[in-house]
This record gives C-alpha cells, sequence and structure tokens, in this order.
C-alpha cells in the first residue's frame, strides 16, 4: 500500500506531489533530504551518524544512498532516476518490492507517454501526469498500469491528439468515450490497420567481469523481446525460438500464455497494440566462451604517474563488425595530466571526472588490433591502481546466446502480416580489471 | 497538491482567481477545460484556489471524460476543508453512477470513495451497494476496493449494512480482477479491523484464490500470494499441491510476484516430506531470484536483502550461483555489501579459491567500508572452510604486505578469529603481525594483536616490550598500581568492579587467576551473522516485507518505531524465541551484528535470562579477548587494562548485568533521566565466584563502558579526568565511531 508520492528534483524541490490516502506533510522532503545529505556525509568507515558538520565534504554520491531510509516515523523508499527522486513515505509495513516496481512502471508509462521523464517534461505535462498517477493508483493499490489500457483512457499529449482537441472543440463536437472496455486487458478493441506488420528486436546484453589476464570472472546475457505490433482485429500469434534450451530463466509480458511454454516452448498470445516487451531472458554464458572483444589493459605506476597501454583484439562475432567501442578507463583520483596516442579511433581525457574515454566507431575482424598508449603523472607519489575499465560496443545482427526466431504464425485473423526480427548485442555491465 | 496555504495568494492573486472564475464560466467548452486546467495548475503549486469551487464545480457534469476527470481531481483535494460544498457535487456523482458507460460508473464511485468526509457517507452506500452488484466487472472490482475506503471512514457502518459480507462474496466473482481486488480491499480492511477476524482464508476461498491467481495482473496476484502466505495447510499434500500452482508465478518480470511467490514456497516447504520434491522446487527458485539481480539496484537491494533470509534455511538453492553475486566495480554501496555477506553464506570448498581472488580484488578497490568488509570475509571464510584456512592467511598476509593502514588493521582483527579457531596452528605469522605493531591505531587492531600477544606469550621472546608498547597510557606498569587506579580514581562503575574481581582474584590465588584467564575459551562459531531460527521461521512468513529487508519482525519497528521496552520485553518471551535455540538474540542484536559484522559469536551469550539481556549487544571479540591479557598478569608483572576498547555497536553490557542480577534491566530511556544514574551500582556486591566466562565478560564490560562512557560524554557522563586521560590518546580515531544506539550510553 502506498500512502504518497513524491517527486523531487535535483535541487530537492517537490515537483509532483500526489497522496492517495491522507495528506502527507511536504515537511517529509526536508526530512528525506537531510537524511540523504547526512548519509553522504558518513566518513567512511563508520556507521554513525553523529559528529558530521554540516559543511563536511560528501564522501558519497546521491546514487550511493541506500533506497530504504530511515526517519523518526517514516521510513523513506526512493528512487533515483535521471536526477529526479520518487520518494514513498511509509508508516506501516510494505512490500517494499511492491513500491519499487511500482515507481518504475510510473516512471515507464511517463516516459512512454512525454517521450522522456525530465523536470521540464513533468511540469509542462502536469496534467497529464496527474491524470495518470490518478488512474494508475487507487487508495494506494495499482489500478491500471497497462500503457494500452490507459491510453484509453488519458490521451497522450501528442501534437496531433492537441490539434484533435481544438479542431473537435470548435466544431462542437465532444470526444467519445472509449465505451467498451475490452476482454483482455492489453489489448483495445476495434484496432484497424491498412498495412499490417509486427516487427520484434532482440537485444542482448552481455554483462562480464574480466580480469587483465583474459580470464572471464562472470559473463551472461539479459536478452529482451521488444516487439511493435500493428496489426488488426485480434489476432492470436505464436512464436517459435530454433533454440529456446539456451534460456536459463525467462519472463513474459502478461499476455504470454505459461502453460503453451512450459509444454511446447512456443511464445503464443494476443499481442498489445504498438511498442511492448514481450519477453526477456538470460543466459549463463559459459566462462570460456569467448567474449566479442578481448580488451587487455597494462597499468605500471611508477613514481608520481605512470603508463599505460591498451589493446583490444576482436573476437569470433560470425563476421559481424563491432561498432560504437567506447572504453572508459577511471584514472586515480590523483591523476594531474595524461598524455597518449592511439592507432585508431579518438581519445579524450576529462580531468573532471579522471577519465579516459577512448571511442573505436567501428572495428573489423581481422584488423590491426586498436592500441591506446600514453602516460599519466600524478599528485600522489603511489597513485592507486585498483581501477576497471568500462567498455561499451554493439554489434548488429549479432546475437551471443545464439538464441534465434523460427518461426511465426498468425490465427485468427484472415490477412498476412508483413513479419520483421532483428537482433542485436550490447554491451551491458561489461568490466575489464586491471 | 496542497491546501495548507489559505491565506498567501487569494489576497494578492485575486486577479488571477477572478479571471479563472469568468473563464471556468464560459460559455465555450474548451475555454472552460483550459481553466479548470490552470486551476490545476495553481493547485499543484500549493497555491490556494478553493475559492473557485462553486465555479470548478459547474463544470463536474459533462461528456468530456478528461474534464470530468480534473473536475474530481479538484474536488479530491479541497473536499476535507470545504465538505459543505462537496454536497452539492453528491448529486452528480449519484448521477453518474447510474450512468450507461461504465467507465463513468467506475470513476464516480472511487471518486466518492476517496472524498473523505463523513457527510458523504450517507449518499455512497446506495450507489456502491450497486455498484458491487454491477453486471461489468470493472466497476466491481473498483467497488470492491471503495467498501476499504468507507471502512476507513466509518468501520460500524460498514459492517452493519453488511459491505464487508458482500466483499467476501466477490473473493467468488467469475472475474479473477475482482477477486483480486476483493482480496486487497479484505486485507485492507483485515488490518485495520481490531478484531483481525475480517479475513481468514480456508480451503474453500482457497481454491477460489488459486483459480483466479493466473489470470489476474500481477498486481492481483501480489495480492493473492500475500494472502496465500497466511494459510495454513492441512496436509503434506496440501503444501505440495499448492507450491505447484503457485510455481509457475515465478516467471514474471515483476519482483515482486517472484518475491511473493518465494515466500509462499518457503512457508510450505518445510511441509513437504518429499525430498526430492524439495529439491525440485529449490531448483526452480534460482533462475528468478538470479534474474533480480540484473534489476535496478533498489530492486537487487531487496531481493539480496531476502535471499540472505532464504538461504539460511535453503542454502542450496543458490549453491551453484555465487559468481552472479560478484560485485561489479559501480554496484551502489549497499549492494556491494550484501552481495558479499551471500557469498560467504554461499562459500563452500569448491568455490572457496574462486571467491579468495575475488575478495582479493575487492580489498584493492578505493571504498573504505567495503575493503575492510571484504578483508574481514577473507576471515570469515578461513573461519567457516578449514581446509582453505591456510589460503586465506596467505591472502591476508599478502594484503598486510601492501601497507595500506585499514587493510592491514582490518586483517589484523580477522586473524585474532582465525586463531582462536584454529590454535596453535598458525603461530608461525605472529612475527609479520608484530612488525606491524607500530602502524596499528585503531582500538579494535591494537587489542587483537594485544590479545594475539597475550595468548602467545610464550612464544614470542619479545612480548613483554611489545606489551610494553601499548602501555604508554598507564603510569605505572605494576598490577597493583593499575587495579588501583582503577578501583580508586575511576568513577566508570565497570571499569572499578571489573578491576575489583581481577584484584581479589590475583590477591587471594594467582594459580586460580591463570585458570580463570586462561581457560579454555569457547570456540568461534563459524558462520556468523544466523539468525535464530526462530526469528528465521518468523521473517520467512514475512519475505518481501520491510521486516524482511531490516531483519526484525515488525513489531519491533511499525508500532512506536524504536524499541519500546514493552516491545521487546514482549519479543524476549515470545514463543518463537523460545523454541530449541534458545539464544535467540533480540533483533536489535542482529541489527547490531549487521553493522558491525566482522564480529563472531565468540562468546556463549547468555541468552536464557531474556529480561536482563534485552537491549543488550553482542559482545565484542576484542574487549572480550582483552580478558586473557590477564594472562600476563598470572606470570608476568604487567597487566595492563586495556588501552581503550572498541567502540565499536557490539558492546556487551549482558553478562555484567546478569552478574547484578537486575532482571529489571530496562532500556537505557528509563535511565537517561536520571541524574547520576551509576550511584545504585557500584555498591552491588561483586559476587566472588565467577565463572570463567562471566570474567571475560566482566573484563569486556569494562571495556565497553570505556566506550560508552566516552559516547556519553555529551549526555553529562561523571567521567573522571584521569579515565578520560587514558582514554582519550587512544580513542582519537575511534572518537569519529561511537557505539551506535548504544542502549546504555545514557547510563555512564
Amino acid at each position: 500500500m502506498i500512502n504518497s508520492l513524491f517527486v523531487i528534483n535535483r535541487h530537492g524541490k517537490i515537483i509532483v506531489e500526489k497522496h492517495w490516502r491522507g495528506i502527507i506533510s511536504r515537511q517529509i522532503v526536508d526530512v528525506f533530504n537531510d537524511e540523504s545529505a547526512k548519509f553522504m556525509k558518513l566518513p567512511p568507515g563508520t556507521l554513525e551518524r553523529s559528529d558530521i558538520s554540516s559543511n563536511q565534504e560528501a564522501f558519497f554520491t546521491k546514487e550511493d544512498v541506500p533506497p530504504v531510509l530511515e526517519s523518526n516515523k517514516y521510513w523513506l523508499l526512493n528512487v533515483l532516476r535521471d536526477d529526479l527522486t520518487w520518494l514513498c513515505p511509509v508508516e506501516k509495513e510494505v512490500d517494499p518490492m511492491l513500491v519499487f516496481e511500482f515507481i518504475h512502471r510510473i516512471i515507464d508509462v511517463v516516459t512512454d507517454y512525454l517521450g522522456d521523464v525530465s523536470e521540464a517534461s513533468i511540469r509542462e505535462n502536469f496534467v497529464t501526469v496527474y491524470q495518470l498517477l490518478e488512474e494508475m493508483m487507487d487508495y494506494g493499490y495499482p489500478l491500471t498500469t497497462e500503457p494500452n489500457a490507459l491510453k484509453e483512457i488519458i490521451m497522450p499529449p501528442t501534437i496531433i491528439n492537441k490539434v484533435m482537441t481544438t479542431v473537435n472543440a470548435a466544431a462542437g463536437v465532444t470526444p467519445k468515450f472509449p465505451q467498451n472496455m475490452s476482454n483482455i486487458p492489453w489489448r483495445k478493441a476495434g484496432v484497424k490497420y491498412t498495412q499490417n506488420e509486427i516487427y520484434f528486436d532482440i537485444v542482448e546484453e552481455i554483462d562480464a567481469t574480466v580480469e587483465a589476464n583474459g580470464n572471464v570472472v562472470s559473463c551472461e546475457a539479459h536478452g529482451t523481446v521488444v516487439a511493435n505490433s500493428r496489426l488488426s482485429g485480434m489476432p492470436d500469434l505464436s512464436l517459435s525460438f530454433i533454440n529456446p534450451r539456451l534460456i536459463d530463466d525467462e519472463s513474459f509480458h502478461p499476455c504470454v500464455r505459461i502453460r503453451k511454454w512450459e509444454s511446447d516452448r512456443l511464445l503464443s498470445f494476443v499481442p498489445p497494440d504498438g511498442h511492448f516487451k514481450l519477453m526477456s531472458y538470460r543466459v549463463a554464458l559459459s566462462p570460456y566462451q569467448a567474449m566479442p572483444l578481448q580488451i587487455k589493459p597494462q597499468i605500471l605506476p611508477t613514481k608520481n604517474g605512470g603508463k599505460f597501454d591498451i589493446t583490444v583484439h576482436p573476437r569470433s562475432t560470425d563476421g559481424k563488425p563491432i561498432e560504437a567501442i567506447v572504453l572508459s578507463i577511471p584514472m586515480s583520483k590523483s591523476t594531474t595530466s595524461v598524455n597518449a596516442t592511439c592507432n585508431v579511433g579518438n581519445y579524450m581525457y576529462d580531468p573532471i571526472t579522471k577519465t579516459v574515454k577512448w571511442e573505436i566507431s567501428k572495428l573489423q575482424q581481422r584488423e590491426r588490433a586498436p592500441m591506446l598508449s600514453g602516460t599519466f603523472s600524478s599528485s600522489d607519489a603511489q597513485p592507486d591502481m585498483g581501477l576497471t575499465v568500462d567498455v561499451d560496443f554493439k554489434i548488429s545482427m549479432y546475437s551471443v546466446s545464439g538464441i534465434k526466431v523460427d518461426s511465426l504464425r498468425l490465427f485468427h485473423e484472415g490477412y498476412k502480416p508483413y513479419k520483421g526480427v532483428r537482433s542485436m548485442t550490447k554491451a551491458g555491465k561489461f568490466h575489464v580489471r586491471t | 497538491m496542497h491546501c495548507a496555504r489559505e491565506e498567501f495568494f487569494t489576497t494578492n492573486k485575486k486577479g488571477e482567481n477572478y479571471e479563472l472564475k469568468a473563464e471556468l464560466n464560459s460559455e465555450y467548452r474548451h475555454t472552460r477545460k483550459d481553466a479548470v486546467k490552470k486551476v490545476i495548475a495553481n493547485m499543484t503549486v500549493g497555491k490556494d484556489v478553493s475559492g473557485l469551487f462553486p465555479d470548478v464545480l459547474k463544470n463536474m457534469q459533462t461528456e468530456d471524460l478528461e474534464l470530468k476527470k480534473l473536475v474530481y481531481l479538484y474536488l479530491m483535494n479541497y473536499a476535507k476543508s470545504q465538505p459543505e460544498l462537496v454536497i452539492l457535487a453528491v448529486n452528480t456523482f449519484v448521477k453518474d453512477s447510474d450512468d450507461p458507460n461504465p467507465l463513468i460508473r467506475a470513476l464516480s464511485i472511487r471518486t466518492m470513495g476517496c472524498l473523505r468526509v463523513d457527510k458523504i457517507i450517507d449518499y455512497l452506500t446506495e450507489p456502491l451497494r450497486k455498484c458491487l452488484k454491477d453486471e461489468n466487472p470493472y466497476v466491481r472490482k473498483t467497488a470492491a476496493i471503495c467498501v476499504a475506503k468507507l471502512y476507513e471512514l466509518n468501520p460500524e457502518l460498514t459492517t452493519e449494512q453488511d459491505f464487508v459480507k458482500e466483499l467476501k462474496e466477490l473473493v467468488s466473482d467469475i472475474n479473477p480482477m475482482v477477486v483480486a481486488n476483493a482480496v486487497i480491499a479484505l486485507q485492507d480492511i483485515h488490518e485495520l479491523s481490531d478484531t483481525k477476524d475480517i479475513f481468514i482464508i480456508n480451503q474453500t476461498i482457497l481454491n477460489k484464490l488459486l483459480n483466479a491467481l493466473n489470470e489476474c495482473t500481477e498486481w492481483g496476484q501480489i495480492a493473492i500470494l500475500t494472502a496465500l502466505g497466511d494459510y495454513k495447510v492441512a496436509s503434506n499434500k496440501e503444501a505440495e499441491s499448492l507450491c505447484e500452482r503457485v510455481l509457475p508465478r515465478l516467471q514474471h518480470a515483476n519482483g515482486s510476484v517472484v518475491l511473493a511467490v518465494v515466500k509462499v514456497m518457503m512457508i510450505n516447504m518445510q511441509y513437504i516430506q518429499d525430498k526430492n520434491t524439495v529439491r525440485v522446487l529449490c531448483r526452480k527458485m534460482a533462475p528468478p531470484l538470479v534474474t533480480l539481480l540484473s534489476s535496478p539496484p533498489e530492486v537487487q537491494y531487496i531481493a539480496l536483502r531476502n535471499i540472505n533470509l532464504v538461504l539460511q534455511r535453503r542454502p542450496e538453492v543458490l549453491s551453484n550461483e555465487i559468481r552472479v553475486f560478484f560485485c561489479k566495480y559501480n554496484d551502489p554501496p549497499y549492494v556491494k555489501m550484501e552481495k558479499l555477506e551471500i557469498m560467504i553464506r554461499l562459500c563452500n570448498d569448491r568455490n572457496v579459491d574462486q571467491l579468495l581472488s575475488e575478495l582479493k580484488e575487492y580489498a584493492n578497490e578505493v571504498d573504505v567500508d567495503f575493503v575492510r568488509k571484504s578483508v574481514n570475509a577473507i576471515g570469515r571464510c578461513a573461519i567457516k572452510i578449514e581446509e582453505a584456512a591456510e589460503r586465506c592467511i596467505n591472502v591476508l598476509l599478502d594484503l598486510i604486505n601492501t601497507g595500506v593502514s585499514y587493510v592491514v588493521q582490518e586483517a589484523i582483527v580477522v586473524i585474532k578469529d582465525i586463531f582462536r579457531k584454529y590454535p596453535h596452528t598458525y603461530e608461525g605469522i605472529i612475527p609479520t603481525l608484530c612488525d606491524n605493531l607500530e602502524a596499528l591505531d585503531e582500538p579494535q587492531a591494537r587489542a587483537s594483536l594485544i590479545w594475539i600477544i597475550g595468548e602467545y606469550a610464550e612464544r614470542i621472546e619479545n612480548a613483554d616490550d611489545l606489551i610494553n608498547n601499548f602501555l604508554e597510557n598507564f603510569k605505572d606498569e605494576s598490577t597493583q598500581r593499575v587495579l588501583q587506579t582503577a578501583t580508586n580514581e575511576c568513577d566508570n562503575a565497570d571499569i572499578r568492579d571489573r578491576a575489583y574481581v581481577y584484584w581479589r582474584l590475583l590477591s587471594t590465588d594467582p594459580q586460580a587467576a591463570k585458570a580463570v584467564v586462561l581457560s579454555e575459551k569457547p570456540a568461534v562459531a563459524g558462520e556468523s551473522n544466523g539468525l535464530s531460527s526462530g526469528l528465521l521461521e518468523s521473517l520467512l512468513s514475512q519475505i518481501g516485507t520491510l521486516a524482511s529487508v531490516y531483519h526484525k519482525p515488525a513489531e519491533t519497528f511499525i508500532a512506536g518505531r524504536k524499541y519500546g521496552a514493552d516491545n521487546v520485553q514482549a519479543l524476549a518471551h515470545d514463543p518463537t524465541n523460545e523454541d530449541e535455540d534458545a539464544s535467540a538474540p533480540p533483533p536489535q542484536i542482529q541489527e547490531a551484528l549487521r553493522n558491525n559484522s566482522n564480529l563472531d559469536n565468540l562468546l556463549d551469550l547468555d541468552w536464557d535470562e531474556p529480561s536482563a539481556s534485552t537491549p543488550i549487544n553482542e559482545p565484542s571479540a576484542t574487549s572480550s579477548s582483552l580478558g586473557d591479557l590477564m594472562s600476563l598478569d598470572a606470570g608476568n608483572a604487567a597487566p595492563s587494562p586495556p588501552p581503550s576498547s572498541t567502540l565499536s555497536p557490539t558492546q556487551s553490557l549482558t553478562d555484567i548485568m546478569n552478574l547484578y542480577n537486575q532482571p529489571s534491566a530496562s532500556p537505557s530511556n528509563t535511565f537517561a533521566g536520571m541524574g547520576n544514574p551509576m550511584q545504585p551500582q557500584p555498591q552491588q556486591p561483586v559476587q566472588p565466584v565467577a565463572v570463567s566466562s562471566s570474567m571475560n565478560d566482566l573484563f569486556d564490560f569494562n571495556m565497553s563502558t570505556t566506550s560508552t562512557a566516552h559516547s556519553g560524554l555529551q549526555q553529562s557522563s561523571p567521567l573522571s579526568p584521569s579515565l578520560i586521560s587514558t582514554t582519550q590518546p587512544l580513542s582519537t580515531s575511534a572518537n569519529s565511531k561511537p557505539a551506535k544506539e548504544d542502549p546504555f550510553a545514557g547510563l555512564f
């Protein structure tokens, strides 16, 4: 049960306030700001909160503030996303996971409606936002959270809708109420397209931690199947994979019939209209499976600085080029300057975040291995070296897990839809230790 | 949406409100709609627009759903402050509840329930009764929640008018969404009711719920699963079939659904006899739990706290998955800490090497807390897995050689624990430890090294030189002098008492003293931080709640939030705490343990006396080990009251309390108000015959008082200058971490 929700901007000011059962004073936001400031100033090595002067330097960032904070009367459940804090103070026992999942859902829906979630977009469309909050929760319990069902009740503030409203208003036509709630909550009735088409995007992200010598400490792939359905009527689809046994864990959009999956490994469903996430899954990759690229970082500290060089070796990707490679190398905090050269791509050193960013736009197999080498100087005699390189890349038309769509069949409707499947592999939390 | 600033804007913004008023009464619908939007905009930034109530209300009767909802939004906000005006809206509401469009009917009944005005109740009952029987499921499900709203406003009326009964009938509704909402409403009412007998699940209801489970929304599933958690199965077979029915729900992307299923399964698996079935169920639980770890950090955090509970009961669930708990360097600290806990839980002889190299990696990171905890984890691995102890020691030695101060200190603290667990096995490394003596500035690390030196004094040639290093703080090194200082000049009752005990012991029979101080020490518990089985049981049945996140029973923080004496006492007598594990420590100890988890249960705590043990924290390993320092007393002439104690939050006052036999030991706040609270204590006779463990703890108590006194300084602590001078030099670093919430802080 959620009593209230506050959305707070980066300066700690309230931009949205919504109460579903009784009002909680806005002062709770000050309490929250104080508590999180207190936490951030907490010196490492202690768990105690006294002895903290107000002008002390912060040891932790906003991201480090625990999602559940205590105050005298409330538990402050908070989620930080893109500079906005979504805060639910609760007084009684509650399912914190439900609160977080619900906040995520609000963020998703608002993003879907407004294009992005920011202070500006919320302020500009506050009427829509308040309507959504009202519709998504009743008396502290989630009510309608399906984007499709919501769009039937609340119009997204698109330009066309605005124009339509004005035109209709001028013409004296009142907008129609949606008359029939569809039997399937995720799909509205009476959808019609002149061209019937459905697209699937299989996106896999590799989460991996790799040691400097190439040993894989942990790795897995997280995949999502996102669909864009533009099909008329009430189509019943059946999607099969070539190798579904690879999947270790999966979860589905509510439209998927789980029993069919359990028995036949078939995705059988009546799709929602428009964009939706059909399925997400996890595949544990073997530590011996070659990563799409191997990164070899070397850092040699010397007095007041050191040398580094990093090479990137492309590995098996079925001949697909690796694109948009970005290596972020966080240097130690005491670094004063960096000098480097690379044979491929561009590098940049940001003296504020002390990070070297090296970008390689495209890397083909059997090319000369890109290399970045250079020196850095530090104000510390022995700069700390426990650094981790963060790697980003993407490979189009490639799935690291090997999962592929086999066929898609359509029942209950007479037309033949146009079908499309794309796959892509990206780096998730891909880290290389030095 | 706030209505507290009435006075401000009405006067100076009169012009604006006046303009709005005109627009609200415009003949053009879109002008009126824009005006309502402006009104809502003003309302959301906290301006008072309640003066426009009648004008806004005029727009309520409209065909435009959006406009209608905006007016409702406004109404809900100001209904409380303008109850008499709300009556004006009632007619429209009642009319709407009869509208041919089900959405309008639902909306009107939903909004009426949200107005929270007593006057409206009389008008609400009839439409509500009709809507509960509406042909449209959307209306019925909205009406179900409305019953809960009505109950909050007027429980008697709701029961009298049979609404609760009708709600119970909705549990048998053909539409799963209606069933789910009826369950939600019944649970809400059940919570609010005094009798707590509103919603009890029997077998018939169970079947209805299970049938609805597959078809309703994720939120409905959570509600139904939560309700299923309260159901007591009648047989093994039933438990088995219940688990199988909820199992498919694990395949949900919503973490809350997953945890709710896990909860139902954990509750019911204990009734299943067939080991094979249990194994299969456990295996099925693993993948969704692992998947939660790739969610946003806040979800991970809740998941990890709950996984920790699950693993304490069924470690086999994730025994092969230790890799997924390895930390990413950019995980937030709260996630890293929880992952470490779980790694240690999952550590076994097969994966310990992998884990050690991982922990060593973490020990090179920059986050001090995390590094310390990682070093500590290495020690806990050694204690847990005997075969790996040597490898752990080697890793620790490597880390000591890095020379990073806090790494060295933490390593020495855990090595002391390893020594306790495996006595006389790794003495070879003592010289290395002693080389670092100068570098130690934290009391806990110093105390650990002192303990090691004391224990192995016979094997260390220059033991007394080394000890002398620690004695700078004492004016004289003679035993007598130290004890004299402690007894005469120290205002702290506990130091004094402890000194008396040692003094008497030494003066009567040095051999006895030796026997006491050098006696067998209780074994170090391998798996630390485990919850007592009673507490674990109750927490497992609350998976997915704040209680399961904080690992303390809901009672301790739901009512009153702080552990009042009543709560704690009630808890101490709680039968769940007194099953076969009589040593069930009170929850705040778990809390303390978690805060300072580097300590193991080194001492048998005497939990048998719940009343005495209530607000008390765990004795710290360090200070108890200092008790053994007195070994020097017996042999040598260089006793040293401890340099200072660790100011860890886990100091124990337990045994001294037992000794004083103050069964009424109540939480600190009762004492805090007294001027000189320790006055009565020194008069207490010191019991001459004390068992060895309580001797240890006596000394330990001594320690803890130094620290508590220190932390209690602000609270008018009557400390003598001499004590301060003894503690000051060492506790400078410790100053920054005074005992956390030490319940006795106010005592001294």
